[in-house]
């Protein structure tokens, strides 16, 4: 009994120090917290732009039109010379690409003489995981003349790749089809020359204010995509009237 | 652990800004950075897994200004989130090594911020029971 009435005592003791201990105050964490918080937020901000700023310019993206983000530079069909140059942005994982890329292909068939089709990458990430790799598979192939044979395949076969984890696999059996050199496509898959070019041109949509994709701009304005073929066609050939 | 709370936020934040950029990112040694972060497993619900370690890094940072602060309990629950966090990054670590046979900087380096966090937490759990048994 005298044992258990001290460490009572004891325990009174001890609640007493505690009531007579200063409750911490939560402002000044508070405080430092969010003080850490913005400097943390505005050090990844400053890498994230400085990493942006680093990327190089080419001359292709100096030299152009300054009224127009968009230069006529870049993978290209139909005639080089043409006055009238009608560019698209595409992302390889949209299906409306997919379905676009062939109107525009008939259209160049059409009235290549008079016109030049320019390709640009704008890789939707966040709604589309492989869409990215996609444009470095063809980038890839284009370090061995061989975009738009990559371009097709990876437009028609859109739903065989578009959903798998692992995309690179299927990619390379596509390099294979086009008896591209294996070693040399996969070392370049993940190349900063390829990276490069693909920045270039999202950048390129960004500033010319891409939001979504297929997007199209002829002579640098830009057009609204159609389904129809018929009411597309006929808005790039009032343009390439318009030139002439 | 705030240090390594703040290098995490840090680390990524920086991987975030760059997934709303859509830009690939600068890769180090690792060079498997855009395989790894345009990934099918680099999104949860369309979300930058790099938010989620954010919010993590953020929690850990708040838990170890508070904890010096005098709020002890708080690193209770921040003990839950690293032992969390540690079970997603192995999750992660086996993802990078076996399915994508890459590896990206930034992630290694987070694996590393949350083992180091985690440690923390261990080595700082008997102190904090000695105040108040003395």
């Amino acid at each position: 009994m005298p044992k258990a009435s001290s460490s009572q005592k004891q325990r009174s003791g001890s609640r007493d120090k505690t009531r007579g201990r200063k409750k911490p105050s939560i402002a000044k964490p508070l405080a430092v917290l969010a003080a850490v918080v913005v400097v943390a937020l505005g050090a990844a901000f400053y890498l994230q732009r400085s990493a942006n700023d680093q990327a190089p310019s080419t001359p292709a993206a100096s030299s152009h039109n300054t009224h127009s983000p968009i230069s006529p530079e870049g993978w290209s069909k139909g005639n080089s010379l043409a006055k009238a140059v009608l560019v698209e942005f595409v992302d390889f994982q949209c299906g409306a690409c997919a379905a676009a890329s062939s109107r525009v292909a008939n259209i160049a068939r059409k009235h290549g003489a008079e016109l030049k089709v320019v390709f640009k990458h704008q890789p939707m990430q966040r709604a589309h995981g492989n869409a990215m790799i996609a444009a470095q598979a063809a980038e890839a192939a284009g370090l061995q003349f061989k975009f738009w044979e990559m371009h097709d395949l990876l437009l028609q076969r859109q739903h065989e790749w578009a959903k798998v984890p692992d995309a690179q696999s299927l990619f390379l059996r596509y390099a294979a089809e086009l008896r591209l050199n294996l070693a040399r496509f996969r070392r370049d898959l993940w190349s900063a020359e390829v990276r490069n070019r693909i920045n270039r041109d999202i950048m390129e949509g960004q500033m010319a204010q891409v939001r979504s994709v297929p997007a199209f701009f002829l002579n640098g304005k830009p057009i609204p995509n159609s389904r129809d073929e018929f009411e597309f066609e006929q808005r790039i050939v009032d343009g390439i009237r318009s030139l002439q | 652990m705030v240090l390594a709370g703040f290098a995490g936020m840090v680390d990524s934040g920086y991987v975030g800004f760059h997934s709303l950029t859509g830009l690939l990112i600068p890769c180090g040694p690792a060079g498997g950075c855009d395989q790894v972060l345009n990934s099918a497993y680099s999104h949860w619900g369309g979300v930058s897994i790099a938010w989620f370690g954010f919010i993590f890094y953020l929690a850990v940072t708040a838990a170890g200004i508070f904890g010096l602060s005098g709020f002890r309990q708080v690193l209770r629950f921040s003990l839950i989130a690293s032992l969390a966090a540690f079970l997603v990054t192995l999750y992660l670590l086996y993802l990078q090594a076996f399915v994508l046979q890459a590896f990206c900087d930034y992630c290694l380096i987070s694996a590393l911020l949350v083992f180091v966090i985690l440690g923390a937490h261990l080595a700082l759990r008997p102190r904090n029971r000695t105040p108040e048994s003395a």
